[in-house]
């Protein structure tokens, strides 16, 4: 039941090797995709040539952007249609210019992946080398070489708020700082790479799309457009999913390619992403240089905040577009600080790289990262304690909501009380104590803190023009008192399966076992939206807990009228099999389809000019230590606490394990991780030797303790998915910045890589 | 294509004769007969996704081809329990919420069998060493950790 | 990511192995294939033939007259753990150790990785810094290489395209010996960034570091200070500076070999 640490339903399966992955389907006939991919990072396609290439053994097919479009392909394009945005639409595959090293531009279809990849070789493109364009900064100079000349300049999109107020305040304000904070490019890294396998259904001739995707209704919407089918003759199943992480959130023009390619060759056709693909071929995450300027006073109280952005977006090709990330970071500059007026300018640049969007946090690490940077300097400079200038700067404890003035409607609860007990949990004073001692012995340790609080559940429209907030589940009781719970989010390893059972069961007062809960399939569910945004348990927890309180008390009402009390299954087989003594105004059945919204946000400024993405919050309190080797610039972990409020905990072992996992890929991004290019653009993490996320030595286990502020939303979740890796990479930049002081090292970059801090402490020495 | 070879092993104790090319890993030859349970993670021998047990000792299975393992014995994780009759490695990982995806947690099972089999008390800087070749994305490895150390003492106590 | 096509001869012999080397320029040997496939996979490597040797008889451990010899196939799993190699090769245990993680050490061979010559590589700087020496077979019969005139460059040995290199030799550790293998790798298992390997006695001490340059290099005369002097913070300094001047090129390996160097002082004193 809710609350409790149910073990997971899904594990049976996982455990003995029968879970079922995109690569997991082969059927009779299956064909396999593979992709001649640019080797140059900017160059004009002058020809192609696959005469070879169909000669090949084991080859099907050779297709061109030109073959796609005979087979009915249609442009794809951002669909966005707010100021400040350039128009954009490409190709499924590039046609005459490429603008990144691994921009498809030929599929090949052939009997197996392996006699895929010989005829890639054998295709001949012409490549005429134009210049490349790497770095955001540089690309923003006059002259720079543009990307998409007929714009004019390599800004895709900029946006800023009125900068007055906060320029007045920072203008009077007792100090002023001014820094500039580097958020570097990793990636999301889920073990299993991305892909998609599509059939024609030869009795309908309508497609069935398996896709290892987040949002499979979505993705629905994007191929039915770009094929030109109606949505009621495409089906897509995500099925069990190798993790995702926001890698698998977006569109992609290879899931188009495998519908297209499945219709225009009449075959079952797969494409499974290799590794090295996924790393310099589908999506990057952050890569955001901030400027920013803040005013304050003798006590640590910020009285204006300024943040100026560059955001590196790759090749923009990418539906919905990578600008979603940089304006979730404009929507939560100041997080759960009240730091007086806020403003901001946003430009969002395009360079001949990867393109950049989704990854866990989506925005949020950035904009934390800084402000935590930005309070523990105010502490620094003022021989304040950053506990003490945390404490100045947070919410007021009333009103709740706090209604912000950018339109944010924040149910938290008081930040204080629940920053008093990190502290205590992790013994904060005895650190300092440690602190000092480890000092006087020649070793470097530090403590970081992060008060964060998180918008979870938002509504997708601001991003991506359309697809409000809002999340469907179907709910049934069947004749045998059995329970089935179809949803539209999709579990990529958050234990769904598990924790909607819970919901379910607890609101219909049936034991866990009897629910059966399914996701990830457009057959079932006329429309979803996925998994994302720390939206799960809020949107589809308040579904199911909508849709089964509803059956809960239609079920009430009949046992009224059967009289005798009798059990849950008898009064579902009455509902199915008795309809006819049942009284007349009540429909038979035991089925509830709600699509739940709880209506909180504004996902476009209303009169007022205000906006709130977000349908709740969750405030997560973490303080990390570490021992930095200032030889090696190894960081080891001595402790790591994090108290959260995720309002309604469904089961604490999945929100823990979820804490757990998002931890470490917030400090695989500030210890380990990094995506790098040469000044040619050409990648130098295309494989797992260069690319390192965090493996078991590199880590200890993050301790998460709960607190519990239920929110006003059916069921009174609150997101808690991406909290972590949220907090991570500030509390651990923390902890560095104040083990190195001493040394005079600073710390105002997200890379903090061993061979980094070797830099930093060489070049203070 | 190149001329297949006709390889006889023993897979999950069963005899199989697979025809192959000369260029197929031991990872797609399993796959192909339907045993996709070992998982490609990474086809570079760089996350462990796809280890299995070669003569009773963990190998990535990318790193091997299925055409030089003529008269082997190969376990993989279906070979080792079934969802009706979990292996105890198995139980302790769901005990301790050692799995999420499910991706990684093939390799790791077998890793950690390995691993219990060699050091039936290890203590947890042995484990996150003898799991460190084996990345997990979701888990964090806490979950892992502990459902090793917990199976540690379950084999011991059996 | 599969491999380009190749045929895969799966030798019994020696001799079919050099017969099959010879008589086709792209044909290359595969051992224990943990640095072999992964190229393969990428396509990097492309050899037409893979002359498969792990059905070859290569992997006896013996000390014979003061010297420990030990066949190409032994893997680094068995280097790490048996006896003799523990009690007689030290350091051979400790770089083995090094290398990888156990499903890789569990394939990857002695020969392997020496005749691989990658110059990050543990096994080869251990080789290097032992004065070891290896033996190969050709057309023309066998011939032993010494450590020193194996390495030639990235990847690059004095070992011909037609010769398979059978067995290594190292001298057997004496009463006095003492070993260490210290490297800093970003991660447990990744290919180190800078890795020193030292063999101290009563009488000598020769050292070798990987990583710094492109093949092992032999900095035994950075250690020259030690001999007749007491281990005292001079020394120590000064063995450091040595081993940062023989390293020069990059700083940070440099500097990461000097801080190993240390290290590696420190664990045989």
């Amino acid at each position: 039941m809710i609350g409790d640490r149910v073990l997971r339903k899904e594990d049976a399966r996982f455990l003995t090797g029968r879970g079922r992955y995109l690569a997991d389907h082969d059927v009779p006939g299956l064909c396999h995709i593979a992709l001649v991919r640019s080797p140059i990072a900017h160059a004009r396609v002058r020809s192609v040539d696959v005469t070879e290439a169909l000669l090949s053994p084991g080859v099907v097919g050779v297709f061109t952007q030109a073959d796609l479009e005979a087979g009915g392909a249609r442009p794809m394009t951002h669909r966005l249609s707010m100021p400040g945005i350039q128009p954009l639409s490409w190709g499924v595959l590039a046609t005459d210019t490429v603008r990144f090293v691994g921009e498809p531009i030929v599929a090949v279809v052939a009997t197996s992946r392996a006699e895929a990849e010989d005829a890639c070789e054998l295709v001949e493109v012409d490549y005429e080398p134009l210049p490349a364009m790497v770095d955001p900064r540089a690309a923003l100079e006059p002259g720079a070489p543009l990307l998409y000349p007929e714009w004019g300049t390599n800004v895709f999109f900029t946006a800023a708020s009125p900068a007055g107020q906060a320029d007045a305040a920072i203008a009077t304000a007792p100090h002023v700082l001014t820094e500039r904070v580097s958020h570097h490019r990793i990636q999301a890294l889920p073990l299993e790479g991305h892909g998609a396998q599509a059939s024609v259904d030869p009795q309908t001739g309508g497609l069935v799309v398996i896709a290892s995707n987040q949002q499979p209704h979505q993705l629905r919407t994007v191929i039915a457009e770009t094929v030109g089918l109606p949505e009621s003759s495409v089906r897509v199943i995500a099925p069990d999913m190798g993790g995702g992480f926001g890698a698998k959130q977006h569109f992609t023009r290879e899931e188009c390619l495998v519908a297209l390619l499945a219709r225009i060759t009449g075959r079952p056709v797969r494409w499974a992403q290799d590794r090295a693909e996924g790393l310099t071929a589908s999506i990057h995450a952050r890569a955001q240089e901030h400027e920013v300027t803040c005013g304050y006073d003798d006590t640590g109280k910020v009285l204006g905040y300024k943040v100026q952005i560059v955001a590196d977006l790759g090749n923009p090709v990418l539906y919905f577009s990578g600008i979603g990330p940089s304006l979730v970071t404009i929507g939560c500059l100041a997080g759960g600080y009240d730091f007086g007026p806020v403003s901001f300018d946003l430009r969002c640049v395009a360079t001949t790289t990867c393109p950049v969007g989704a990854y866990r946090g989506f925005g949020q690490p950035e904009a934390h990262v800084t402000s935590e940077r930005v309070l523990d300097t105010i502490a620094e400079r003022l021989g304040l304690d950053p506990v003490e200038v945390r404490h100045r700067n947070f919410l007021p404890d009333a009103p709740r909501p706090w209604m912000a003035p950018s339109g944010a409607r924040m149910d938290i609860g008081s930040l204080g009380p629940h920053f008093d007990q990190l502290l205590d949990e992790v013994d904060y004073d005895g650190w300092r104590k440690r602190q000092a001692d480890a000092r006087a012995e020649g070793r470097f340790v530090g403590i970081g803190l992060s008060t964060l609080v998180q918008g979870t559940a938002p509504t997708q429209y601001g991003v991506a023009g359309r697809f409000g907030s809002w999340e469907s589940a179907s709910v049934s009781v069947l004749p045998d008192g059995s329970v089935t719970v179809f949803v539209g989010t999709k579990s990529q390893g958050q234990a769904h399966e598990t924790v909607f059972a819970q919901v379910a069961a607890d609101a219909l007062g049936v034991p866990v076992d009897r629910v059966t809960v399914k996701d990830g399939d457009t057959a079932a569910l006329p429309y979803g939206m996925g998994t994302w945004g720390s939206r799960s348990a809020v949107m589809g927890g308040g579904a199911v807990v909508t849709a089964s309180t509803r059956l809960r008390e239609k079920m009430d009402l009949i046992a009224t009228h059967m009289g005798g009390n009798p059990t849950f299954d008898q009064i579902a087989e009455e509902v199915w099999w008795h309809a006819h003594r049942l009284p007349h105004h009540l429909e038979p059945g035991l089925t509830s389809t709600v699509v739940y919204t709880p209506g909180n946000t504004i996902p476009v400024p209303d009169a007022a000019g205000k906006t709130n993405f977000e349908e709740t919050y969750g405030a997560h309190m973490t303080c990390v230590v570490v021992e930095v080797d200032v030889d090696t610039g190894d960081v080891e972990l001595l402790d790591a606490v994090l108290v959260s409020d995720c309002g309604r905990v469904i089961n604490p072992m999945v929100v823990e394990g979820q804490h757990q996992g998002a931890f470490v890929q917030g400090l695989g991004n500030v210890l380990h991780e990094e995506i790098r290019y040469d000044d040619e653009g050409q990648p130098l993490t295309a494989t797992l030797i260069d690319y390192t996320p965090p493996l078991a030595t590199d880590v200890r286990d993050l301790r998460v303790l709960h607190r519990e502020k239920p929110s006003e939303n059916a069921g009174g979740f609150r997101g808690m998915g991406e909290a972590a890796i949220i907090a991570a990479p500030a509390a651990i930049a923390g902890a560095v910045a104040d083990a190195l002081r001493p040394l005079g090292v600073e710390v105002w970059s997200t890379r903090l890589h061993p061979h980094h801090l070797r830099a930093l402490l060489r070049a203070a020495r | 294509m190149t001329a297949l070879i006709e390889t006889a092993l023993s897979v999950n104790g069963e005899r199989r004769i697979l025809d192959v090319e000369p260029r197929t890993t031991l990872l797609d030859a399993l796959r192909g007969i339907g045993l996709t349970g070992t998982h490609a993670g990474c086809e570079h021998g760089a996350c462990g996704a796809c280890t299995v047990l070669l003569d009773g000792e963990t190998v990535r299975s990318c790193l091997v081809l299925a055409g030089q393992c003529g008269g082997r014995e190969v376990t993989t994780i279906e070979g080792l329990g079934t969802p009706d009759a979990l292996h105890p490695v198995m139980e302790s990982f769901r005990r301790c919420h050692g799995l999420q995806c499910g991706f990684c947690t093939p390799g790791m099972v077998l890793t950690a069998v390995e691993l219990l089999d060699e050091n039936p008390s290890p203590t947890e800087a042995e484990v996150r060493e003898a799991l460190s070749g084996n990345i997990c994305r979701c888990t964090g490895y806490a979950g892992i950790v502990a459902a090793v150390l917990d199976a540690s003492s379950s084999v011991v106590s059996e | 990511m599969k491999p380009p096509p190749f045929e895969l001869l799966l030798a019994t012999s020696v001799a079919e192995v050099v017969g099959a080397l010879a008589a086709d320029d792209g044909a290359k040997v595969l051992a224990g294939g943990q640095s072999l496939v992964p190229l393969l996979a990428l396509r990097l490597a492309r050899p037409t033939v893979l002359v498969d040797v792990n059905g070859l008889d290569l992997a006896g451990i013996e000390v014979v007259d003061g010297e420990v010899r030990i066949g190409a196939l032994v893997r680094h799993r068995r280097l790490e753990r048996d006896a003799t190699v523990r009690a007689s090769a030290p350091l051979l245990a400790q770089a083995a150790a090094l290398v990888g993680h156990p499903a890789i050490r569990h394939r990857g061979t002695l020969g392997g990785s020496i005749a691989h010559a990658d110059p990050v590589a543990e096994l080869p700087a251990a080789l290097l810094a032992l004065g070891g020496s290896v033996v190969v077979e050709g057309p023309d019969g066998r011939r032993t290489i010494r450590a020193n005139q194996l390495f030639e460059g990235f990847l690059t040995t004095s070992i011909s395209p037609d010769e398979l290199l059978v067995e290594v030799r190292v001298p057997a550790a004496g009463p006095s010996t003492r070993t260490a293998f210290c490297e800093w790798a970003p991660r447990v298992g990744d290919f180190a960034v800078a890795g020193v390997a030292l063999v101290l006695d009563d009488s000598s001490v020769r050292a070798a570091v990987c990583g710094v340059a492109t093949r092992p290099v032999d900095i035994s005369d950075a250690f020259a200070p030690l001999m007749g002097a007491p281990l005292s913070d001079a020394v120590v300094a000064e063995v450091a500076a040595r081993v940062r001047a023989a390293c020069a090129g990059d700083d940070d390996r440099a500097e990461l070999a000097a801080l190993l160097a240390v290290r590696a002082l420190r664990e045989v004193a």
